[in-house]
């Protein structure tokens, strides 16, 4: 390794009077901060609306237990019509079931425009919440997020593409690779020292950039739960730029001009970033196609109208289902029992088309978990997006959990609505209320670890490749 | 002149094969595409069809029913689709496709393809669209980078410019000879993609759309051309050619439509599906200018009772319960038409911004034109839901209007039959003709005709520059 010492130093002198090094490095330091905070106002707006959305419904319920109360205390005239189970389950009252934003949110805005945050659940079929859209411009949703994942993924690599493609090349072109080793240095630490040189700027430029998203978005920063995420993003971030680093290096190895490379790294940026994950999503979707939903729609009305018109059938249908339920009040609010008939038809008939859905989801998302490690640029994003909570499996488990508290909420409602019994003021403490379990310590680190493994293979792979090229690489 | 320069660009070119990766890479993704394209019309197009007529059947079958409860039971309006649309799929993954229609209520589309993807499809779809408005810029760069930096760093543009050739020649026959080893790569597949268009089902009455495609692409292509002929006339090096329009390439492709999105966001605010709804809720109950619809049915049926001259609403000859669903409906259609109309104001401040970003990125220009010409644009989409919404009120007006001529007062038993049923005209989505097209793509023409004007002005004062600084 002689010479290493020297020639970073030399390297280190020449990148601190390169104007062009330093408008490039600016430039991506401008980009992240703004991506960031970018970021961190669409979280801080999405977690203030999730807030404001459990406060309004918990005013109302307790303005309903009131007027139970009152009722109670006095027992004047009629129960309040909202003492009916029926009524409040089926008509008055909703839970909002919010995904808390985790930490990191803003650095990878992710599925979070696509997939709901959070759910109005009521007593009726999930079906009929599960669908429930945010408001958006879809033209705002197709260009996607301006977020530090997309600055990451995509930009990265271009610029640390265009200060490394011609690492080499341009030295041999000087005529300065031959002139260096002639005095002794050798070829791999010429190499390793201006790699090196290099590598410590953009990680260091990284590092920092990293730490001001975290200190411009991040609230609370003595959380220990938030600095291990920022530990994997920047995991992944290196491995990821280290890539790109190595794929430079390994281009170089080629012994072609300067510009032969720069046409092929930005033919390969093309394939990792654009062409690969697209062809990925076609084969996904290919194979694994989503079950139609117009058909879905078509298969539900006609279940809602069978289940009318057999009212009578269906009612029963449904007893046969809920046996420990026949033994109640006879005298149950009819209206409430034939919309709770009509309600579990139309699921009863739509259960397989449902079960479809999921694993037709679950195989595609599979075969993009497999598919993935063909591109750096696709294990980069969705280890991203898994460290701030925005991936597909957080959503997946989310619409999981709130389908289980689905199953609770309404069958609070439904046992009462059966039995024929009222509320008391006191049972509307009872009525369940979401609380959302994170993804483990142990989830989290096996959708990032797993990727950062795939990345580091790729590094290494390209590594080892490139040193036995640059063996034989010719000095003039 | 301009004939022999362009005969050696050409052959340069094609010797050369820089572009041999890049071409493969573009073909190989415009075939697939527009494979894929071609399937998935046939698919979704008889699906949505079945579909409708599945709904028109269940709405004609429905039997003896009062025509309210007719009305709340409803049918869907299925969005169809267009050959085009698979070859610019535009908004439509993040669109619903069916919107229910019922009484009393404005539903949102519903059933948007997004939901069922996976991240990975936010990299972006494999369309013909896509491809080109991605790919087929950077395959010009490829292309047309060393032109002039090239020959200089070679010595040989010195000795060029010593002859017979004007510089503005030079240009234009350099531009032909790169145009022409172009098309020799894309022309034929995009041939074969018109006249797979003229031979899809329904697919000959958008021929005019895919000329027009055709052209607008082309221009795109040349926007890229001379751009990069420019900047290679400008710069020194080939190398610094080529990284001078690849980043300008990477940032006008992929931050600018990303930076417009999010700045819309910002300044135009659409309101939360929660406040949204809430909103029209306390419209509905309080009335959009104070007056309650209680109210406003209290004094119809006084003004109806004065005019008839009677005491009670059951001397009337008509059903007046009729006219009252019928006013609450209307009432009800003057929340919505103030609050969408609110809400679309903003998406159209939003969009205008995007097209405000486009004079820095033609490829946003180019995007915004290619899915309005596919027919996969917002504004398509709102006119699929408009008129889906027409025939909402028009359906629901029908049957209001049987209640209150063919029931008498106070019969809430009325039944009405399959002829009232069958007599009402299934929806159909009626398209905007090419030429509402056009005249709408006004501002995104404009914006790719003067990045051509600039870019080849840019191109004849670059190689203007190059006789000077070498005489």
């Amino acid at each position: 390794m002689r010479g290493f010492g020297s020639v970073f130093v030399q390297e280190w002198v020449i990148l601190k009077h390169n104007s062009a090094w330093w408008a490039t490095l600016g430039l991506l330091l401008v980009l992240t901060v703004l991506a960031a905070l970018n970021g961190a106002a669409r979280t801080d707006q999405m977690a203030g609306m999730g807030q404001g959305l459990n406060q309004g419904e918990m005013l109302t319920q307790m303005a309903l237990k009131d007027s139970v109360m009152r009722w109670e205390e006095t027992k004047e005239g009629p129960a309040p019509s909202v003492a009916s189970p029926g009524a409040l389950g089926l008509s008055v009252l909703s839970h909002y079931t919010v995904l808390p934003p985790t930490p990191l949110a803003a650095l990878s805005i992710g599925q979070t425009d696509v997939q709901p945050t959070y759910y109005k659940v009521t007593a009726h079929p999930a079906l009929n919440f599960l669908n429930d859209a945010e408001i958006q411009n879809p033209l705002n949703v197709l260009a996607g997020s301006f977020d530090v994942a997309f600055v990451i993924v995509f930009l990265l690599p271009i610029f640390i593409v265009a200060l490394t493609f011609d690492l080499m090349s341009k030295e041999k072109e000087r005529g300065v690779l031959g002139l260096v080793l002639a005095h002794g240095v050798s070829k791999t630490a010429f190499i390793l020292a201006k790699g090196a040189a290099r590598a410590v700027l953009i990680f260091s430029l990284l590092l920092l950039v990293g730490l001001a998203a975290v200190i411009l978005t991040e609230p609370d920063l003595s959380n220990g739960a938030m600095w291990l995420r920022f530990g994997l993003w920047f995991l992944v971030v290196a491995l990821y730029a280290f890539f790109w680093f190595a794929l430079a290096l390994f281009v170089n190895s080629l012994n072609k001009p300067s510009v032969t490379n720069g046409v092929i790294l930005a033919n390969l940026w093309l394939i990792f970033v654009v062409v690969i994950p697209a062809l990925v999503n076609v084969a996904a979707t290919t194979i694994f196609p989503a079950p139609s939903r117009v058909e879905l729609t078509t298969e539900m009305r006609e279940a809602t109208e069978v289940a009318d018109q057999e009212s009578a059938e269906s009612r029963e249908a449904f007893f046969f289902d809920h046996p420990e339920m026949v033994g109640g009040d006879a005298n149950a609010d009819q209206f409430f029992l034939q919309v709770l008939a009509t309600d579990s038809a139309v699921e009863r008939a739509i259960e397989p088309l449902m079960e479809e859905f999921g694993t037709q989801a679950q195989n595609r998302q599979d075969v993009v978990d497999l598919l993935q490690y063909v591109s750096p640029a696709i294990m980069a994003q969705n280890a991203l997006n898994a460290v701030s909570g925005t991936g597909t499996e957080r959503f997946s488990d989310f619409s999981e959990q709130v389908l289980a508290f689905h199953e609770k909420w309404r069958g609070f409602f439904t046992s009462r609505i059966v039995k024929g019994s009222q509320m008391t003021a006191a049972e509307f403490d009872q009525i369940p209320t979401y609380d959302h379990k994170s993804l483990s310590t142990e989830e989290l680190l096996d959708s990032t670890l797993i990727p950062a493994a795939g990345l580091a293979f790729f590094v290494l792979f390209l590594g080892v490749w490139s040193a036995r090229r640059y063996a034989f690489y010719p000095a003039v | 002149m301009i004939l022999t320069v362009a005969r050696k660009e050409f052959r340069e070119i094609i010797r050369d094969g820089r572009i041999k990766w890049s071409a493969l890479i573009l073909a190989v993704m415009l075939v697939a595409a527009l494979g894929t394209a071609g399937q998935r019309f046939a698919d979704i197009s008889t699906e949505r069809a079945a579909a409708q007529e599945v709904v028109n059947m269940q709405f004609a079958a429905q039997g003896e029913k009062n025509p309210h409860a007719a009305a709340h039971y409803g049918l869907y309006a299925f969005k169809p689709v267009t050959p085009l649309s698979f070859f610019d799929t535009g908004i439509s993954s993040y669109t619903g496709v069916s919107v229910w229609l019922e009484a009393h209520k404005q539903n949102d589309a519903e059933g948007e393809p997004a939901r069922d993807a996976t991240a990975i499809a936010r990299f972006g779809e494999l369309t013909a669209a896509f491809t080109l408005q991605m790919l087929l810029p950077l395959l010009v760069i490829l292309l047309a980078f060393p032109s002039f930096a090239g020959e200089r760093e070679a010595g040989t543009l010195r000795q060029v410019l010593s002859m017979e050739v004007s510089p503005v020649q030079l240009l234009f026959g350099k531009a032909l000879g790169a145009a022409t080893a172009l098309s020799l790569f894309i022309g034929p597949i995009l041939i074969l993609g018109l006249v797979g268009l003229a031979f899809a089902p329904g697919g000959f009455g958008y021929l005019g759309h895919g000329f027009v495609l055709v052209i607008v692409y082309v221009i795109y292509a040349l926007i890229f051309l001379f751009l990069t002929l420019a900047v290679s006339a400008n710069v020194k090096s080939a190398q610094a050619a080529l990284v001078v329009m690849v980043g300008f390439w990477a940032i006008s492709s992929f931050v600018f439509p990303r930076a417009a999105s999010d700045a819309s966001r910002l300044l135009y605010p659409t309101p939360t599906a929660v406040s949204f709804q809430a909103n029209i809720d306390e419209a509905m109950q309080s009335g959009l200018n104070g007056v309650s619809p209680n109210t406003v049915v209290q004094q119809r049926q006084e003004q109806t009772l004065a005019l008839y001259k009677v005491e009670t609403v059951e001397e009337l000859p008509i059903n007046f319960q009729g006219m009252i669903f019928d006013l609450q409906e209307k009432l009800g259609n003057e929340v919505f038409d103030k609050f969408y109309g609110d809400l679309y104001a903003i998406f159209d401040q939003q969009t205008g911004l995007h097209q405000m970003f486009s004079v820095g990125s033609p490829r946003m220009a180019m995007q915004l034109a290619s899915m309005e010409l596919s027919g996969t644009a917002l504004t398509q989409h709102l006119e699929f839901t408009g008129q889906a919404e027409q025939y909402r009120r028009d359906l629901i007006a029908d049957m209001n209007r049987d209640i209150t001529f063919n029931s008498e007062a106070g019969r809430a038993d009325y039944r009405a039959g399959p002829e009232l049923w069958a007599s009402i005209e299934p929806f159909e989505y009626k398209p905007a003709s090419l030429a509402t097209l056009l005249s709408r793509l006004g501002p995104s023409f404009m914006v790719m005709f003067l990045w051509l004007a600039l870019s080849i002005v840019a191109g004849v004062l670059a190689v203007r520059k190059v006789k000077v600084t070498l005489g």
